[in-house]
């Protein structure tokens, strides 16, 4: 190293009290960070806790006035979870087969180095631009807001992320694997198929999961394509509810109760992610073993 | 060994199959039809994400034409933004009104008049002071997590922190709105308002009102919503120092943070690259900002000024630009928000991956 | 555990009767009548389970947006279509404009420890907004209230960020008090206002008021009253001092049938009478007058039984709401322009059943 020999003769009172102060910010900020963010956390659940009843879940919004006011997100989950089932029917085939090809398959470097960047550079696109575009190509032309452009912004953004981390998650298998399969006769579409993409079975699973958490909470790029709802629907072809657009018009709302319920959809979404997570981690350990 | 290997290359080439990753894409006639089908749904996989890109970009230049040949490059530097005209009526230099000949008051219609320097200048501000906040803080916990936290401590403390960079942001922009702004605007902006109006150098910083949505909330909103990720990944960046440096420094007699600075001095491409994602974040951030910027479309100087920033400014207005002109303005303001951070993400990957990670394969 | 499962049981059912033939009607727009039009729908569901209506609070200017751009079924907005946006409609034949329900807009404030009812009039109402009187305790506001003390509270006005019928109703009003406030700022859904603090829709406003002491702001009365937010009494054009409420709003809307041009709308601030309130506004619905760009018969009669029932039998939820509902003449005005929808020229029936 450069510098060793300065260092040696630099070990004077000051540096000590400078490394103490230091080591003692450090711990400080820490703690402060992981009490702030312990902070929002807590506020998060607290506030919504008492507002996820059997009733939440079980019934739809109901306006003000009318008996059975303010009524639950019924329509909010379930639509939720078609968009980001619709959104996973395009995004994981592609984003796995895209990630396939980044690992497997490498024709040209340069569509490889070029892929791979657009995936990285497109996950950091701010969600409401992906919002704009799924309006501008599936909105405008049908004539009315729908779930499919909804559904279709959410696999945009699934994609890119899916593409990265299947890549990263087949790289890990050892290539003896692949040579192993070749070596028995396999083909290539075979050695992939039945010995490399189960092999990463873990990692692909966390990929996708990180994905799905990614686009649960996503509001942006619903606002212009799937409008939102107050009816529980599965009809795709006109506008259609989702859990984070009801909790975003109810917390925007004039109405006491119905920014409670906002709290409580919060809290709903958040626990959602929370079960990612913890899956994400135990198929992200299952991945660790095998290198 | 060196037998064994011969062999498999030479298998390779018998079969003409492709080995892992390094030869041809198996599409030409003769090559067995999964193999076929598998590679070219692979590659159009692929090619998707680059259409999609190309899509993005094509369409948002596309619909903002109109707006590029009214206004030209100076839309990124005027202020006035009027999506309706305005009838001013016309006074002589008496401040009379002038009649025509029907005794009607003469009246000068100004067209609408589109310029994204406010929002450009929203999005700089909360970006930069967000930065400016969370970024000691992250470096300083990454440090922690590496240098000084047990090990199960630093496992709770990683699940916790990726589990908060994972929660969608409306959930910060709704704790921003009810919990953070009603705070400062209590008890925090009054103070330090008042602070600014004392010190004569500072009171350009002081502002009329203070309603707790202004640049400061959100600022502070961001901060912790960044935080996370410029902490992950500083932690992950540290992590590829080798310990032989760390040994290296500390059998040489240097003290804690001398070690801890040597760390950050070898990673510094890493670590910029870690903040310029956080950076990348805070600029695209539209939900939680857009709940407590204050949306206005002006430029003061005050941080507890209400502004708008280009991702809020398209959560409000995209829905209901109804002339052509005002929806080429708001696109035009969308591809400026792509650019950037396309030009955010290009930066940090190359300082992340080409930096740090270079160095940590190469050893020193 | 049962209710999981007749949940359950309930989603499966409502997923076979997708297969039925229900009409599906999709209205957005301003969020003035955004109570009411959320009642409405969910009411005529009760009345005609098959055909669900549903309604997104936009804003205004979002309103006219997706009605031009055909991306919903009716547009509701505050500001009637102006000359461009009839033209951009394809003329003003082309579009039946129908005058669904009145409502007042009232200069909500939050003034913590005054426990008075403030007053104020439309020129010191002008002045506030454009940073002229900028606190609460400046004597031109005291003048209107002699024997409250004010605080000496700076004054944040807050307004609409977004494409606002309820901004159109105020600043027409404005305009009508100070011709400073006509030239400088304008009567328009979205103006420049100099300062202040910003809301989107109705909601925003109403959330900036609560919270920001010294705030005022333009919102329609049933936002106010929700959530309990104090409102001044306006001077009207008699020079009486009325606070807002669905009767002083009717009596504003009494003239307004004599008063409507030939697309149906009438302003209705500013208007002469002892009990009238002067900042009050018509919501506007909009549909294309021939619905056979909709390729679906039962849905265009569903659209005009629909506004049918609004205009006659749903006026009777007006008042629970805090809204005022139309008076006979402006319902025959109204029953005359639905009557225009027709389907590639045939008459579309508006029996509301």
């Amino acid at each position: 190293m450069s510098h060793a020999n300065g260092l040696i003769a630099a070990r004077s009172v000051t540096s000590r009290v400078t490394s103490r102060v230091m080591w003692l910010l450090c711990i400080a900020a820490a703690g402060l960070i992981i009490s702030v963010l312990a902070l929002v956390l807590y506020y998060l659940v607290s506030i919504g806790w008492h507002s996820v009843t059997w009733a939440f879940f079980e019934q739809d919004p109901q306006p003000y006035g009318s008996s059975g006011y303010p009524g639950g997100m019924r329509n909010g989950l379930v639509g939720t979870g078609i968009l980001v089932g619709l959104a996973s029917i395009v995004g994981v085939p592609v984003g796995l087969l895209a990630g396939v090809y980044l690992s497997e398959y490498r024709t040209r470097p340069w569509i490889t180095s070029t892929v791979r960047f657009t995936a990285d550079v497109l996950a950091g696109v701010p969600s409401i631009v992906i919002g704009i575009l799924g309006y501008e190509l599936l909105v405008v032309p049908i004539g009315h807001y729908n779930g499919w452009a909804g559904a279709l912004a959410l696999a945009f953004i699934m994609i890119p992320i899916v593409t990265r981390t299947t890549e990263e998650m087949l790289r890990l298998v050892p290539r003896s694997y692949r040579e192993a399969s070749i070596a028995l006769g396999a083909t290539k579409a075979r050695t992939i198929v039945q010995v490399v993409l189960p092999a990463a079975t873990g990692g692909l699973v966390t990929g996708v999961m990180l994905a799905l958490a990614r686009v649960a909470g996503e509001t942006a790029p619903l606002l212009f394509t799937a409008l939102g709802s107050r009816l529980l629907t599965f009809n795709p072809n006109y506008a259609f509810p989702s859990l984070t657009k009801q909790i975003w018009d109810y917390a925007t709302g004039p109405y006491a109760e119905q920014k409670q319920e906002a709290w409580a959809g919060i809290l709903v979404l958040i626990a959602l992610i929370f079960v990612l997570n913890l899956g994400i981690r135990f198929f992200a350990r299952s991945v660790q073993t095998r290198t | 060994m060196p037998a064994g290997v011969t062999s498999i290359e030479s298998v390779e080439k018998k079969a003409a199959a492709p080995g892992a990753g390094e030869s041809r894409v198996s599409l030409r006639r003769g090559a067995y039809l999964p193999d076929r089908i598998l590679a070219l749904l692979a590659t159009c996989s692929a090619l998707t994400i680059i259409l999609l890109l190309v899509a993005l970009v094509s369409v948002l230049v596309y619909a903002a034409l109109p707006s590029f040949h009214t206004f030209g490059p100076s839309f990124l530097v005027h202020s006035q933004w009027r999506p309706n005209e305005l009838e001013r009526i016309q006074r002589d230099a008496d401040g009379k009104v002038i009649k025509d000949a029907d005794g009607e008051p003469v009246t000068q219609t100004l067209p609408p008049a589109f310029g994204a320097l406010p929002v450009i200048y929203g999005t700089a501000v909360t970006s930069a002071l967000s930065l400016f906040i969370a970024v000691p803080f992250s470096i300083g916990a990454a440090l922690f997590l590496i240098r000084i936290a047990p090990r199960r401590f630093v496992n709770a403390v990683s699940f916790l922190i990726e589990f908060l960079a994972a929660v969608p942001s409306i959930a910060y922009g709704l704790w921003g709105l009810f919990v953070l702004a009603p705070f400062l605007q209590a008890y925090v902006e009054p103070r330090l308002n008042a602070v600014f109006h004392r010190i004569s150098g500072l009171h350009w910083l002081a502002s009329s009102s203070t309603t707790g949505r202004d640049i400061f909330c959100a600022s502070l909103v961001l901060a912790i919503m960044v935080i996370p990720i410029i902490t992950a990944v500083s932690r992950d960046v540290l992590r590829t120092v080798p310990s032989t440096q760390i040994e290296g420094t500390t059998a040489l007699g240097a003290t804690w943070w001398q070690t801890s600075w040597e760390m950050l001095r070898y990673c510094r491409s890493g670590l910029f690259g870690a903040i310029m994602l956080g950076l990348a974040r805070a600029a695209g951030e539209t939900m939680a900002v857009a709940m407590v910027i204050g949306n206005v479309n002006e430029i003061h100087a005050s941080p507890f000024a209400a502004a708008q920033t280009m991702s809020s400014l398209l959560a409000n207005e995209f829905a209901e630009a109804s002339s052509d002109l005002h929806r080429a303005a708001l696109l035009e303001v969308a591809l400026a928000l792509l650019a950037m951070s396309l030009v955010f993400n290009v930066v940090a990957r190359w300082l992340v991956v080409g930096g740090g990670g270079a160095r940590a394969a190469g050893g020193h | 555990m049962k209710g999981l499962i007749r949940n359950i049981a309930a989603i499966v059912a409502l997923g076979g009767s997708v297969a039925l033939a229900e009409v599906r009607l999709q209205g957005a727009g301003s969020t003035f009548v955004a109570p009411m039009m959320q009642r409405w729908v969910s009411e005529y569901q009760k009345l005609r389970p098959d055909v669900q209506a549903d309604y997104q609070s936009i804003g205004s200017g979002g309103g006219v947006k997706a009605f031009l751009e055909k991306t919903v079924d009716f547009g509701a907005s505050d500001a009637p279509l102006n000359k461009k946006e009839f033209a951009q409609a394809g003329g003003v034949s082309a579009v039946v404009q129908v005058p669904v329900i009145a409502g007042a807009v009232v200069p909500g404030y939050n003034l913590p420890g005054f426990n008075g009812e403030l007053k104020l009039d439309g020129p010191v109402l002008a002045n506030i907004f454009q940073g002229r009187i900028a606190k609460w305790n400046d004597p031109k506001i005291a003048a209107l209230n002699a024997g409250l003390s004010l605080p000496d509270l700076a004054i944040t006005p807050a307004h609409r960020t977004d494409g606002s019928g309820t901004t159109f109703v105020f600043t027409s009003y404005l305009a009508t008090q100070s011709v400073d406030f006509k030239e400088r700022i304008g009567a328009s859904k979205q103006v420049e206002w100099p300062g202040g603090s910003g809301g989107k829709g109705n909601e925003g406003v109403t959330q900036v008021v609560e919270s920001t002491p010294g705030a005022i702001g333009y919102i329609e009365l049933a936002y106010a009253l929700e959530n309990k937010i104090p409102f001044a009494t306006m001077k009207n054009a008699d020079g009486k001092f009325v606070k807002a409420s669905p009767k002083s709003t009717s009596a504003a809307g009494e003239q307004a049938a004599a008063q409507m041009d030939a697309n149906n709308a009438a302003p209705l601030w500013n208007q002469h009478g002892a009990n009238v309130y002067p900042i009050a506004g018509f919501t506007y619905v909009f549909v294309r007058s021939d619905l056979s760009y909709m390729h679906d018969k039962a849905k265009a009669q569903a659209v005009a039984a629909f506004l049918t029932w609004v205009i006659h039998d749903g006026q009777q939820f007006a008042s629970q709401l805090d809204y005022a509902p139309l008076s006979a003449a402006v319902q025959t005005r109204a029953g005359q322009a639905i009557g225009r929808l027709n389907w590639s020229g045939a008459p579309i029936a508006t029996a509301s059943r």
